[in-house]
């Protein structure tokens, strides 16, 4: 554990900076808008912006990307290949720890199964993360709802809390500590655990209050989930709701599911993109045959819940695939972001 | 920052978004919280906005056709070759030249191709593409009230008390809108839709009025009449605001009760109730989309009618809303890409247009043109010479027309079918590659600013439409696109007020901005009309189309999502156009939606393959099984244009009709 004053605490990025491309919640000047993007300079990211609308997960897995380029020449029929990953060094200043988790269970996806993603892991590689203690929360938040905050307990290399007029820096890797000790921080006394646990506990305490948006105790349906209990009017209330835009994918900061295509490019060699995709897609899952002629749109809504509520696909991310940002409750046309889905499950079992 | 503000270019509902730009290319969207209209909504379309920006498909290059085969050449040989062979044609008196415009290019491109039809060729032959709806409702907003454009505000519809939904499907056609109205629903709104078919929108409304196919104008008219005969009609409203009620109450009068249930397949005590409720809400808004599958002029006339009986135009949180399917439909009948009017719908044929030939140094021939495919359609028309613009609907009508044709000219920034009958290929700058203003179906100017520069060089509109003007002498004089809008403001009334800076600084300005209403209108103000509300005149005619021994099943179409306008854009993205294939994979033909009675019936299962016969033609489709539609009733989605499409143009007459173009057909198992 580490300090450093308030005033200071950007020079961490500057200094990351010199060998990391950086990333950072920016607000944009024109609609306040928050994004999760890369600066030229350190000065840009504000560590108060509220919840970036943009998950981090774009600097790991961005809405779309070459992953390989190639050339066919068709006299000589031969091909040229370039696999073109992006290896550059990245570090993240300032994600909040729901989205930490995000990334923590994307990992787990793309690296931790059987196949090892080696895109993704080009991203992830080289990559420095500091993280943010949510001091107050967000409307949209309910992340002591999922277990996911307000304060991370792993996958940073630093994790800042701000205490009064100073930031606590705690480090979660050998990375981190070498970084802190050669910034020359000073060391923090035992006294700041408690004091972390004072700013974590009042942080807590104002959910009733502030985040008013979102409730939404998953614990309390992962069983109907996992089980499949739940009638077919609440599931079709659901789908009859679903516009099948594939926002709460795109935005959600665990949600991976992705599409391959080929853009053909005007000098005539070809890119191979990966792009976001949504299991709310009919194309997405589409098979010959037309398999789901019941219920389609329902089916496909109970899926994205399955996958975020269920025991089963826990398993996979050693915890809930939602990490309660709420981000796709803003984004949903219809009204069922997963915490009303959740509620809608709820008063159904209330019921 | 990577990502920039900007706005959507696909539908009229006009949402913000966020482009994200990196090393001078488009690499992403994303949605804008703080957007008024969209509130950090897209739909599956916006959200893949950037697939069709990246795309590589695009005009490079100036041609022009050299001996049957285009050629590569400098925008100065094309031009001067256009105007070369363009010199034989005479547009005075409106014959042999034709001007087709875009609903998705700027309101400046659009005025100078409007310019140019009426300044340097003197016709007034130029139709917007893909219309006849939304002109259709314009019209009868503009007689009736004074204002061309939607009476209230997309912002409003979280506060309105009744919504009335006439026709086709909001969640796919304008998703956000469709999405406004459900949250306003869950929220208390009422919520009622006329529609024959149970499409997403009467799923999430509180009322559904299935009617018969071909009944709305019945259905429309018998909640006047029992809105009227009732005594819940504003009658005060009536006498302080409108005139003319006493032909409208006429034509409804003769609807009898029987015959209306009859007819529309509804009772009437039914009917009664909503006419009740709609009149005595607080407030109420009507919505109906526009555009090529729109209603026709007389049902929007009773759509209007009703709602000034019901005292429910002009006031907070009112409004009748005609929604345009195209991101600047309404701004390009706002800059005058119509035969009989001007910028901000002056009229060709009034004081207005020497206002226009002041400004624009020249003379004008006033008399209104006609609509180009009218002139299309028309073998003796004279047409001879059409100059198209950023077309998109992949020329399903008329192509055999356009091919006999003299010459073609075609401006535009992306790969389009309609070049290869084009003798002469402008590319012309795309969205973002310039600045540009956009105004959506509220009536919402938005600038959408220059991001990246133009594909290999690609002029912007404001540079080559001069180029052109100049070869006929005449000196248009611009610097930028901001240039073009300056003299749009200072020709057109309701744009009066709007300047780029304040539009920099908004999320859009909704017309009228002028000196009165410095921050525009949300909504047309019956107090400050400054004149009474005409009723428009309607038909009385309430003959529907009616099944036959011969014919027992009408049929319904309709458009999706994905499958949107022909394609032409959305078939260069990825994941819609995924989505689009994905529907063709398991109906390689397109489908019929018939009930399960019917099914039953005929003796056929899903998937399988029947013959769709009607008085003038046929079709192979696969049956799809659906809840959607009631016994008699057969719905196709218009998407498959070698199938579909063939056979509804054959009934080119009944297209023209718009939405209620029911056909009677009768269905063979194969
Ligand atoms: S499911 Fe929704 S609330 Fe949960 S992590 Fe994903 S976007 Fe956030
Ligand atoms: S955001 Fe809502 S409407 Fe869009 S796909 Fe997800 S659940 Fe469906
Ligand atoms: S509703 Fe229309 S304007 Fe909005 S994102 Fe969809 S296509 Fe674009």
């Amino acid at each position: 554990m580490y300090l450093i004053e308030k005033n200071n605490v950007m020079k961490l990025a500057e200094e990351l900076a010199k060998s990391y491309d950086l990333y950072g919640p920016v607000i944009d000047n024109e609609t306040k808008q928050v994004f999760f993007n890369k600066v030229e300079s350190a000065s840009e990211i504000s560590l108060t912006a509220e919840i970036p609308a943009l998950p981090p997960k774009t600097v790991v897995f961005p809405q779309i990307e070459r992953i390989t380029q190639y050339k066919y020449d068709k006299v000589g029929k031969k091909a040229e290949i370039a696999m073109t990953y992006d290896d550059r060094s990245k570090a993240i200043f300032g994600i909040r720890p729901c989205d930490l988790t995000g990334i923590i269970v994307l990992d787990r996806f793309f690296l931790g199964q059987e196949f090892v993603d080696d895109v993704y892991k080009e991203h992830r590689k080289r990559m420095f993360i500091v993280s943010n203690t949510c001091v107050v929360p967000f409307k949209q938040c309910f992340c002591v709802c999922t277990d996911s905050g307000p304060a991370a307990d792993e996958g940073y290399d630093l994790n800042l809390t701000e205490i009064g007029d100073m930031y606590l820096v705690e480090t979660g890797s050998e990375k981190g500590k070498a970084f802190a000790e050669k910034m020359g921080l000073k060391p923090a006394g035992d006294e700041y655990i408690a004091l972390k646990k004072k700013v974590i506990d009042k942080s807590i305490s104002l959910f009733e209050k502030v985040a008013t948006d979102n409730k939404a105790w998953i614990s309390r349906i992962m069983n109907r989930v996992t089980t499949g209990f739940i009638k077919d009017e609440v599931w079709k209330h659901i789908g009859n709701q679903c516009f099948e835009c594939g926002a709460c994918s795109f935005v959600c900061p665990t949600c991976s599911c992705f599409n391959i295509e080929d853009h053909n490019r005007f000098d005539g060699s070809t890119d191979r993109l990966r792009e976001w995709d949504s299991c709310s897609f009919e194309g997405y899952t589409k098979m010959a045959g037309d398999h789901n002629p019941r219920h389609p749109v329902e089916d496909r809504r109970n899926k994205r819940f399955f996958c975020k509520l269920s025991y089963s696909q826990s398993k996979k991310y050693l915890r809930p695939g939602c990490v309660g940002c709420g981000r796709c409750q803003w984004v949903c046309p219809g009204d069922i972001g997963l915490p009303n889905v959740v509620t809608y499950i709820r008063r159904e079992i209330t019921e | 920052m990577d990502y920039k503000s900007g706005v959507c270019n696909f539908c009229g509902t006009g949402c913000g978004n966020y482009l994200k730009i990196t090393d001078g290319r488009i690499t992403g969207v994303y949605s804008s919280r703080n957007h008024p209209v969209s509130k950090g909504r897209l739909c599956v379309r916006g959200w893949h906005l950037h697939e069709w920006l990246m795309t590589d498909q695009r005009i490079d290059a100036p041609m022009i056709r050299v001996d049957g085969s285009l050629k590569k050449v400098s925008y100065e040989e094309a031009v001067n070759f256009m105007m070369d062979r363009m010199s034989v044609y005479k547009g005075k008196e409106n014959k042999e030249i034709g001007f087709l415009a875009s609903p998705r290019s700027s309101n400046e491109n659009n005025y100078l191709f409007m310019k140019l039809a009426r300044g340097v060729f003197k016709t007034n032959n130029i139709t917007l593409d893909s219309e006849s709806g939304h002109k259709a409702s314009l019209n009868v907003l503009s007689e009736g009230t004074g204002f061309a454009g939607m009476t209230g505000s997309l912002e409003d519809i979280a506060k309105t008390d009744f919504i009335l939904i006439v026709g086709s499907d909001l969640t796919k056609m304008n998703p956000i809108i469709g999405s406004e109205i459900h949250k306003a629903q869950m929220s208390g709104t009422k919520v009622v839709t006329i529609c024959s078919r149970s499409s997403q929108i009467a799923k999430l409304s509180n009322v559904h009025l299935q009617i018969k196919p071909g009944s709305k104008k019945v259905i429309l008219g018998a909640l006047a009449k029992a809105a009227i005969s009732s005594g819940a009609a504003d009658s005060d409203y009536i006498s302080k605001f409108t005139e003319g009620v006493e032909t409208f109450k006429n034509s409804v009068n003769s609807l009898e009760p029987a015959d209306i249930e009859a007819l529309t397949g509804v009772q009437y005590s039914v009917i009664s109730e909503i006419a009740e409720e709609l009149s005595k809400s607080s407030s109420a808004m009507a919505f109906w989309s526009t555009g090529i599958a729109g209603l026709d002029q007389d049902t929007v006339s009773y759509i209007y009618d009703l709602f000034l009986v019901a005292g429910k135009i002009g006031k907070e949180f009112c409004g009748v809303n005609p929604i345009a399917g195209i991101a600047n439909l309404q701004g390009g009948y706002d800059m005058g890409a119509a035969p009989d009017i001007l910028t901000g719908f002056q009229k060709i044929n009034s004081d207005a247009a020497s206002k226009f030939e002041k400004a624009w140094n020249t003379t004008l021939n006033k008399e209104a043109g006609r609509d180009i495919y009218d002139l299309l359609a028309d073998k003796n028309s004279g047409l001879k010479a059409l100059v198209v613009a950023d077309h998109d609907e992949g020329i399903v009508r008329y192509e055999k027309e356009i091919e006999a044709l003299d010459f073609v000219v075609y401006f535009g920034a992306y790969d389009n079918p309609f070049i290869k009958h084009a003798d002469v290929v402008f590319p012309v700058a795309a969205l973002v590659e310039d600045n540009g203003t956009y105004t959506n179906t509220e009536r919402r100017v938005q600038l959408s600013q220059k991001r990246i520069e133009p594909f290999e060089n690609a002029m912007p509109g404001w540079k080559l439409f001069p180029m052109i003007a100049a070869k006929a002498s005449q000196n248009w004089n611009y610097g930028s696109a901001e240039d073009v809008f300056k003299e749009i403001t200072s020709l057109t009334p309701e744009y009066a007020g709007l300047t780029y800076a304040k539009l920099i600084d908004s999320m859009g300005i909704q017309w009228p901005c002028n000196d009165k209403n410095p921050a525009g209108c949300r909504r047309l103000d019956a107090e400050k009309a400054g004149r009474k509300f005409k009723f428009a005149p309607v038909s009385g005619n309430y003959k529907t189309p009616s099944a036959t021994a011969e014919y027992p099943f009408l049929l319904i179409r309709g458009q999706g999502e994905h499958f949107w306008h022909q394609n032409n854009i959305m078939k260069k993205s990825y994941i819609p156009k995924r989505e689009y294939n994905a529907t063709l994979l398991v109906f390689p033909e397109g489908y019929v939606e018939i009930c399960k009675e019917d099914a039953k019936a005929l003796q056929v299962r899903e998937h399988w393959g029947v013959k769709i016969v009607s008085g003038s033609g046929a079709m192979k489709v696969s049956v799809k099984i659906s809840d959607d539609v009631k016994p008699g009733t057969a719905y196709v989605p218009y998407f498959i244009r070698e199938m579909i499409t063939e056979f509804l143009l054959e009934h080119k007459s009944d297209i023209g009709r718009g939405e209620d173009a029911i056909i009677p057909v009768r269905i063979e198992r194969v």
